[in-house]
């Protein structure tokens, strides 16, 4: 029933994809996958998507208010990560919504996350851009000091919106002005093959050492190619090294008036820095990938080559797909990253927001879509139906009673978030500095002393610059 | 080459079909004849104006400013900040790195490049038609290999677990192994972690896809140095070493010189096998050409800095191509 359900919304949401843009996806190959993947999803994602079969109604007021004013428009949108079932659907579903609330049609674009910046800068200088895009919180004061970003304060000023909270606008208030709306939260937990564990008898870690051995015991069983936990040493490091860091009382930097001071050097930085390294020295993952990311090491984890890694719950479907269906349901599982001392980790406070072009073509009507997408009931669907938290309160709560979301509302509850500073992704992601930084000690060029003290100068120069 | 034939069918077609000699005189354009060259470079040269010179000129103006997106864009104007691009890069660590990479690179792979080629070529000359014909068509795929697929080819045979290169090292006797390089197992060995590792395989690729077209050039010199030269060296017993330094290498020195430039450039700016095989987060393997895109094309971009980069490349080749030239026809003189 459920399936039935499932399969027919989503043939007519494919058959106007398809006819919007020729070529796209396959509607035949994305039903059957689909058709497989209900049931996990629906239990990956915790809230079940019963309600979400048919297109829902839509909220009266928005739809008397504003009647097919924009018909014959189209607006450019920009979906960011790597298409899958669960979030096309969404995206078709949102789309069509708008369509018949305005008249504007929609047109989606995915951008996997490792060339976002590199879209956004050929956007940014004068290529073809969006006119709306999702974006990752971190990455909202760069693009608003490229005067990427159009200001959309009235948007969360009225309506659903003024019941997210302030706190979780940190990066997208610049000045007064907000350029981004909240759209999901995205902390992350450590996924591990559930049926490995199982057939290798180990416990679900409590600590750090358990997890370290859990990971030392999948590779004596399953291989030395096999990465027992896999180091992340790519675009989103940081991830994974802030996890760590922040856990053991660190903090990248911390502004002291109108200057960033580095605080790399810091003893909980360090001890963190420790175990991030520790990883590859230790052996939990081959010296080989050090410059892997979090897609990378997804699929490797859809090919049997990892056992567990740090990632939110949007890589699930994406798994499923990757390993041709054979690595789903009860084969995976999530827990909260413990801590060196036991209990869990500080997470990073990742978030997707959703943002109006600078550049945009059709900006009211812009305006009006990021409206209506991140409000009350589109905003909690994109997050539920995606792997993430949702930025309404009390829909949070509703999550954390569920078992498959529960370590990640328990992340979200104690997460933190990177210095908030345009500079961020030039150290981030271009310099990459703590990435290097990790690799001189891994390959032994420097001690962790020395290389710390390199980057927390570094980070401070960068972060300082105009 | 185009002018030459635009130029014979022009003249063809003013005159009647048939009738080839006396030319007929070139009334009908209504210039004079010392002009008419000129004439026809004119759109060669405007499409070298628009394509190379202006952005030449415009990389040249932006190695002086401060230019980012926004400036881009137009939204604001660019600032000229005089020469802070360049003092920057004094006590910036990149970039001192990125310039020891990309002279150390050139430095070996000019030399392997050309010394290979000639061996190569010289072989050719000596070998039979059809063997010499296999090997050109057998050497030519390597350099017909596009620079990117050159990267992909061997950073998969250095793969650390699924590369050829751990697999057969791993098939050699332990002793041996154990003999040359101090270790007997080379499993998971990371080739592409490490600066001098990276372009140690770098240098593989360049020379391996750039010598073909030395051999080649080399052949083509060789087949127009008469046979009775070799002969008389021959009959005078004069050894191969010193043949090759006595007749080869003076009567083929000019198609070493352009060689030798070609190779100098060519692997000065080598982008695209090391994009490949190294990726853009280990900063310590850049050479002046990668740290220049991620300067200026990252996010958020700063292209002011990475055109100085790029004009810092650009005057170095300038001076290592003009110095050579110099040099040879300082020797051609004497």
């Amino acid at each position: 029933m459920l399936v039935y359900q499932h399969r027919s919304a989503l043939t007519i949401s494919l058959v106007r994809t398809v006819g919007r843009h020729p070529g796209r996806e396959n509607p035949v190959r994305i039903a059957k996958i689909t058709a497989t993947t209900v049931t996990t999803a629906a239990l990956a994602l915790g809230l079940a998507a019963c309600g979400s079969g048919e297109t829902p109604e839509s909220s009266p007021s928005a739809a008397d208010a504003s009647g097919p004013k924009y018909a014959g428009k189209t607006l450019t949108f920009w979906r960011l990560g790597d298409s899958n079932p669960e979030a096309q659907k969404y995206t078709d579903e949102l789309a069509a919504e708008f369509e018949k609330q305005t008249g504007a049609k929609v047109k989606v674009e995915w951008i996997p996350w490792q060339h976002v910046n590199d879209k956004f800068t050929a956007a940014a200088a004068g290529g073809a851009g969006p006119d709306v895009t999702e974006i990752g919180n971190d990455q909202v004061p760069l693009w608003q000091s490229q005067e990427a970003l159009e200001p959309i304060t009235d948007i969360v000023a009225s309506g659903d919106q003024t019941q997210i909270p302030k706190n979780l606008m940190g990066l997208e208030t610049i000045d007064g002005e907000t350029y981004a709306v909240p759209w999901g939260g995205g902390s992350r937990a450590v996924l591990y093959r559930a049926d490995w564990f199982k057939e290798l008898k180990i416990e679900v870690p409590k600590s750090w050492d358990e997890l370290v051995a859990a990971a030392k015991k999948i590779q004596a069983e399953k291989g030395s190619d096999v990465d027992g936990f896999a180091f992340n040493g790519g675009s989103d490091a940081n991830h994974l090294l802030g996890a760590l860091a922040w856990t053991a009382g660190g903090e990248y930097a911390v502004k002291e008036g109108d200057t960033w001071v580095g605080k790399l050097t810091g003893p909980g930085f360090k001890t963190g820095f420790a175990q991030y390294t520790g990883l590859v020295t230790d052996g939990l993952s081959s010296k080989s990938r050090l410059n892997q990311n979090t897609t990378e090491i997804r699929t490797r984890f859809s090919n049997n080559k990892v056992g567990m890694y740090l990632t939110a719950a949007w890589d699930l479907a994406t798994i499923e797909e990757e390993s041709k269906g054979k690595i789903k349901g009860d084969k995976l599982a999530f827990f909260p990253l413990p801590s060196q001392a036991g209990g869990e980790a500080q997470s990073f406070l990742g978030g997707n927001d959703i943002a109006v072009w600078g550049t945009a073509k059709e900006k009211e009507a812009a305006k009006e879509f990021v409206k209506l997408a991140s409000g009350k009931e589109w905003g909690v669907k994109y997050a539920t139906d995606g792997g993430l938290l949702p930025v309404y309160p009390d829909a949070l709560a509703k999550l954390a009673e569920d078992p498959v979301q529960a370590p990640f509302a328990a992340a979200f509850a104690k997460a933190k978030a990177f210095p908030a500073d345009p500079q961020w992704t030039e150290a981030n992601e271009t310099k990459a500095v703590l990435q290097n930084a990790a690799r001189k000690v891994i390959e032994g060029k420097a001690s962790a002393d020395e290389a710390l003290a390199a980057a927390n100068k570094e980070l401070e120069d960068i972060l300082n610059a105009s | 080459m185009t002018n030459t034939s635009t130029l014979s069918r022009g003249g063809g077609r003013s005159s009647a079909p048939g009738s080839h000699r006396p030319r007929p005189p070139r009334k009908a354009s209504g210039l004079p004849a010392w002009s008419i060259p000129y004439v026809l470079l004119i759109p060669g040269l405007l499409v070298i104006g628009a394509l190379l010179l202006y952005p030449l000129i415009q990389m040249a103006i932006m190695a002086f400013q401060k230019v980012g997106l926004v400036q881009i864009s137009g939204k604001k104007p660019a600032t000229w900040v005089g020469f802070d691009n360049f003092t920057g890069f004094v006590d910036n660590d990149i970039f001192w790195s990125s310039l020891r990479n990309t002279v150390v690179f050139a430095v070996i792979a000019v030399p392997l490049t050309l010394v290979l080629g000639t061996a190569v070529g010289v072989l050719l000359h000596r070998l039979g038609k059809k063997m010499s014909l296999f090997v050109i068509i057998g050497i030519m795929f390597a350099w017909a290999v596009p620079p990117v697929a050159q990267g992909v080819i061997w950073r998969w045979l250095f793969d650390a677990e699924a590369g050829i290169v751990n697999w057969a090292l791993n098939l050699l006797p332990d002793w041996l192994s154990t003999a040359l390089f101090s270790r007997a197992d080379w499993t998971g060995e990371p080739w592409l972690n490490d600066a001098w590792s990276i372009y140690m395989v770098l240098i593989i690729c360049v020379v391996w896809a750039g010598f073909p077209f030395v051999a080649v050039s080399v052949l083509a010199g060789l087949k127009g140095v008469p046979a009775e030269l070799y002969e008389a060296a021959k009959v005078d017993g004069a050894a191969p070493w010193r043949t090759f330094w006595r007749i080869t290498f003076p009567l083929l020195k000019p198609v070493f010189a352009v060689l030798t430039v070609l190779s100098i450039i060519w692997d000065f700016k080598v982008f695209s096998q090391l994009y490949v095989l190294a990726g853009t987060s280990n900063r310590e393997a850049y050479n002046l050409s990668m740290y220049a895109v991620t300067e200026a094309f990252k996010a958020p971009p700063k292209m002011g800095s990475g055109a100085a980069i790029a004009l810092v490349l650009t005057v170095i080749l300038l001076i290592v191509t003009a110095a050579y030239i110099r040099q040879m026809f300082k020797q051609e003189d004497t």
